[in-house]
């Protein structure tokens, strides 16, 4: 009775035992703000002996001279905010954690540097911080730099620094870091046990963890750890070959992932393309620069956002420019189509070499108007990824372009076949000279068609302003590709269309690790001249008496 | 030359004597600069693979989109040969070209080997794009791909031959191509004599290789080149295998193309992966187009035009050339369909139709 007593008080003591340090500490930190020197320098020494988790974010601020008094807080500057006439800062809580400061209306609160109060040490007492740095900066707000601290941690690893590592990984926030911080705690841990059976529970803790540095770890632990016992050393060599076949998978499923993705990018464009070449017979080569028009027309519309709001930016202004891209390339399209395409339907040749012209003159202008190399930044939603596993991250922006395929593809095919115009296209697609005498106006239609086509190539330019910078000719880049997918799909034909893009986005992806990226566009081509030997006209040729020349 | 007077043939009579006799002659009076020369002389090669195409196009009907490619091999062949003539003359005195010490190769690789010796040399750089468009182009014809399916296939053949000469691992010098070439079967190729005599050597098989194109035009083979590109299914019809005369003509202008990158090489001094790209092929079309496809007259006369106009654009006017290769583009094939050569006949018949309209 009287022991289970005693460890109920030494629980509670333990349960209090932050409180308690961190009330000492409390008083610590109040006095880093005192305008006497001593007083100051004595409580940044006796911070710094005391080694507390909770203190580093102060000590951090410290070191990169961004310690500030704020109405007798301490706090330290973030992200700055110039604005016309004056610059702000955004400015966080430091102690007890970290924490942005709000104003009443829970927006970040943006104060002038003049309003804070910088609190200075000495070039000296900077200097005696350093041995400190791998404790403090597992609490950095830098991400990058938390993971610097773990690793500094994995590479020499000491007992006694455990219960910091711990009380900062309680702290951690960021998923991907916790399994770094659980890994370096394991990894710890195993090199300074002593038992078998501490390493085996180690060692187990390792591998239900998944951390990206574990199969090395576990490597050079086997060589470098002697002597083992031959339980251990069965059990961490089983414990690397799981995570390496698990790497593995994870492998296989990324590369399906980015065939996938590659391959809705390329349908994006040749859905445009195969729709215009199947109901015209124009093999649309400023299709691309349709594409490139999309993305300039995302950077026009983030550009006048920007000078509307004052320099600021939000999100909306992305999901605003799909629709505007596809109008702004759709009328480009519709122009070229009445002023250049409409005389040459029945000489695809010639068409060709008009809309490689209309092509050049594009990119000459892009690059007159907008110069060489100009970006768009993904708004906040589409950046990142979804972890979906350990070490299998799939980014959200190609998560949105597979996702914004597949609605255009439903679309498109709605609007071909369950809409009236959708039957007068398909039937001037069918059969140009019928259909003009069933009373549909061809001209129309192909006025429309081109609309439409190069409307879905803007899109597919709004896309790609999310993965890549945009410059003059970045229509060139998937343009061939995408032409290759017309031909292979079959002209004209949706589902073609689709299968094709798939396929070759896939099949780039698969050759690409085996051979080099180069090497696996050749033997795509291959693959194509061959598989065109049997099937001349596409996966799906048009049928009946149409087919013929 | 009593002939071409006697038949009225005043643009080959123009053509040499301007090309053989005043400019060589100005050259050596000191009024025209050796520079000059050797840019007419440039320019006498794109208009021979131009003549190659214009069989391909202007007389087949089919549109090839990579005849640069064909025209580089042949310029590649050439510059390997004179990389190694002038081996153990580069910066490091080693018997391998320079940029091969750069990439740490130290055995010259075996596809190297029969380029040491300038008759072997010239007869790889021409069989193997003959070669390499024989194989391509039977398996193309045999499926029957043409017209724009052809156009499309050819352009990708472009794309990826020019990403693989751009690797350092194929040994051809990747971005940088091969440069620094010092002789020419024992000629000193900085040498403004050299520069003349690669001029007027041009100029002959220009002239050479035109005669040789129209012969074949004429003959019979000629006559069935042309029946297939007006109406593909009535020849097959008329029990001609269609797929032998495509290769054999797609063979004969790859290995013309072949013969103008041979010559191009030497008078450049350089050669990258930069002039056989999907651009460089497509822009030889419009040599072609603008000039008057179907006639070679027009070949030769529109890829003069065209790099005329471009080293008078880009030297005065910087930046402003793409605009106007694209509207020569579009101008040309909404306007002048027969070409250049083919506007004056074009006017006439407009007024002739006007002509019996008010009639």
């Amino acid at each position: 009775m009287v022991k289970r007593k005693t460890a109920l008080y030494i629980r509670l003591l333990l349960a209090l035992l932050p409180l308690i340090i961190c009330a000492t500490n409390d008083g610590d930190i109040r006095l880093l703000m005192s305008p006497d020197k001593a007083t100051k320098s004595d409580a940044f020494s006796r911070l710094l002996a005391a080694k507390q988790v909770a203190t580093f974010p102060v000590l951090n601020a410290i070191n990169s001279k961004k310690l500030f008094a704020y109405n007798g807080q301490l706090v330290s500057i973030g992200e700055k905010n110039s604005t016309a006439n004056q610059v702000t800062y955004d400015v966080f809580l430091l102690f007890p954690e970290i924490k942005t400061l709000t104003d009443k209306n829970n927006a970040p609160l943006k104060v002038p540097l003049s309003a804070l109060q910088p609190i200075k040490f000495s070039r000296k007492e900077r200097l005696s911080l350093i041995p400190l740095l791998p404790y403090i900066n597992l609490t950095s707000t830098d991400k990058d730099l938390r993971k610097l601290a773990y690793t500094q941690f994995q590479n020499t690893p000491k007992l006694e620094d455990i219960s910091i590592l711990e009380a900062a990984s309680a702290k951690e926030t960021d998923t991907e870091l916790m399994r770094f911080a659980a890994e370096t705690i394991a990894i710890v841990k195993l090199l300074n046990a002593t038992t078998p059976e501490a390493q085996i529970a180690q060692i187990r803790r390792l591998e239900a963890n998944k951390g990206d540095n574990t199969v090395f770890l576990l490597n050079s632990y086997l060589e470098n750890t002697t002597p083992l016992t031959p339980n251990v050393q069965k059990r961490a060599r089983e414990a690397i070959t799981n995570l390496n076949d698990r790497a593995t998978r994870i492998d296989w499923i990324q590369n399906l992932f980015s065939g996938l993705s590659l391959g809705s990018i390329l349908i994006l464009i040749a859905l445009g393309l195969s729709i215009i070449y199947g109901l015209a017979g124009v093999i649309n080569m400023a299709h691309g620069e349709f594409m490139m028009i999309g993305a300039y027309t995302t950077f026009c519309v983030q550009e006048l956002f920007k000078i509307s709001n004052g320099g600021a930016l939000s999100d909306a202004f992305f999901w605003l420019s799909i629709p505007i891209a596809f109008l702004v390339s759709g009328t480009f399209g519709l122009v070229i189509e009445r002023l250049i395409i409409r005389k040459l339907y029945g000489s695809p040749l010639q068409s060709l070499l008009a809309t490689w012209g209309v092509s050049l003159v594009f990119i000459q202008l892009a690059r007159t108007i907008f110069g060489d190399l100009t970006s768009v930044k993904a708004p906040a939603l589409l950046s990142g990824g979804w972890h979906v596993a350990p070490q299998l991250v799939l980014p959200y922006n190609r998560i949105f372009i597979i996702i914004i395929t597949t609605v255009m593809i439903i679309l498109t095919f709605l609007f071909l076949y369950k809409s009236r115009l959708g039957l007068r296209i398909r039937a001037v697609t069918q059969n140009r000279n019928m259909s003009a005498c069933l009373g549909i106006s061809t001209k129309k239609i192909d006025a429309m068609t081109f609309f439409i086509g190069s409307g879905i190539a803007g899109i597919a330019g709004c896309c790609m302003t999310l993965i890549g910078n945009i410059v003059p000719d970045m229509g060139q880049t998937y343009i061939v590709d995408s032409f290759l997918v017309v031909v292979t799909g079959g002209v004209g034909n949706l589902f073609g269309t689709i299968v094709a893009g798939l396929g070759i986005g896939q099949f780039t992806k698969i050759l690409e690790p085996i051979f080099h990226a180069v090497y696996g566009k050749v033997i795509i081509l291959g693959i194509i001249i061959f598989f065109l030997q049997f099937k001349p006209r596409g996966l799906f040729p048009p049928k009946g008496r149409i087919a013929d020349d | 030359m009593k002939a071409l007077l006697k038949n009225r043939s005043y643009d080959y009579i123009i053509f040499i004597a301007l090309f053989l006799l005043i400019l060589p002659l100005g050259h050596l009076l000191g009024v025209i600069s050796v520079n000059t020369i050797s840019l007419w002389g440039r320019y006498f090669c794109f208009a021979i693979a131009a003549i190659g195409l214009d069989m391909l196009w202007g007389y087949t009907g089919i549109l090839c989109m990579c005849q640069a490619l064909f025209f580089c091999m042949g310029g590649y062949g050439i510059a390997m040969h004179m990389l190694l003539s002038a081996s153990g003359e580069g910066t490091y005195g080693k018997a391998i070209p320079d940029f091969m010490v750069w990439n740490q190769v130290t055995e010259l690789p075996f596809f190297w080997e029969p380029f040491h010796y300038f008759p072997l040399a010239l007869i790889c750089a021409l069989i193997v794009p003959g070669l390499f468009a024989g194989v391509f182009g039977y398996f193309i014809f045999r499926s029957r791909l043409k017209g724009v399916y052809f156009a499309i296939i050819t352009q990708a053949l472009a794309l990826a031959m020019w990403l693989i000469f751009l690797r350092n691992e194929t040994m051809l010098g990747g971005t940088n191509g091969l440069t620094d070439f010092k002789q020419l079967a024992g000629l000193d190729l900085t040498a403004a004599s050299t520069k003349l005599l690669l001029y007027i050597t041009s100029c002959l098989v220009l002239i050479g290789v035109y005669i040789g194109s129209k012969k074949l035009v004429n003959s019979k083979f000629g006559k069935v080149l042309v029946a297939i590109r007006d109406s593909e299914s009535r020849i097959r019809y008329t029990s001609y295998e269609i797929k032998n005369y495509q290769v054999t003509i797609f063979v004969i202008a790859a290995v013309i193309a072949a013969i103008g990158g041979i010559l191009y090489v030497p008078q450049t001094g350089i050669i990258t992966p930069g002039r056989m790209d999907v651009k460089a092929s497509i822009e030889m079309i419009i040599w072609v187009a603008l000039g008057g496809r179907g006639k070679l007259k027009g070949a030769v006369f529109g890829t003069l035009l065209v790099n005329f106009l471009y080293s008078i654009f880009t030297s005065t006017l910087p930046g402003s050339w793409l605009y106007v290769i694209g509207i020569l583009f579009i101008v040309t094939v909404l306007y002048l369909d027969q070409g250049v050569i083919g506007l004056p006949q074009q006017i006439k018949t407009y007024f002739a139709k006007r002509k019996s309209a008010k009639l």
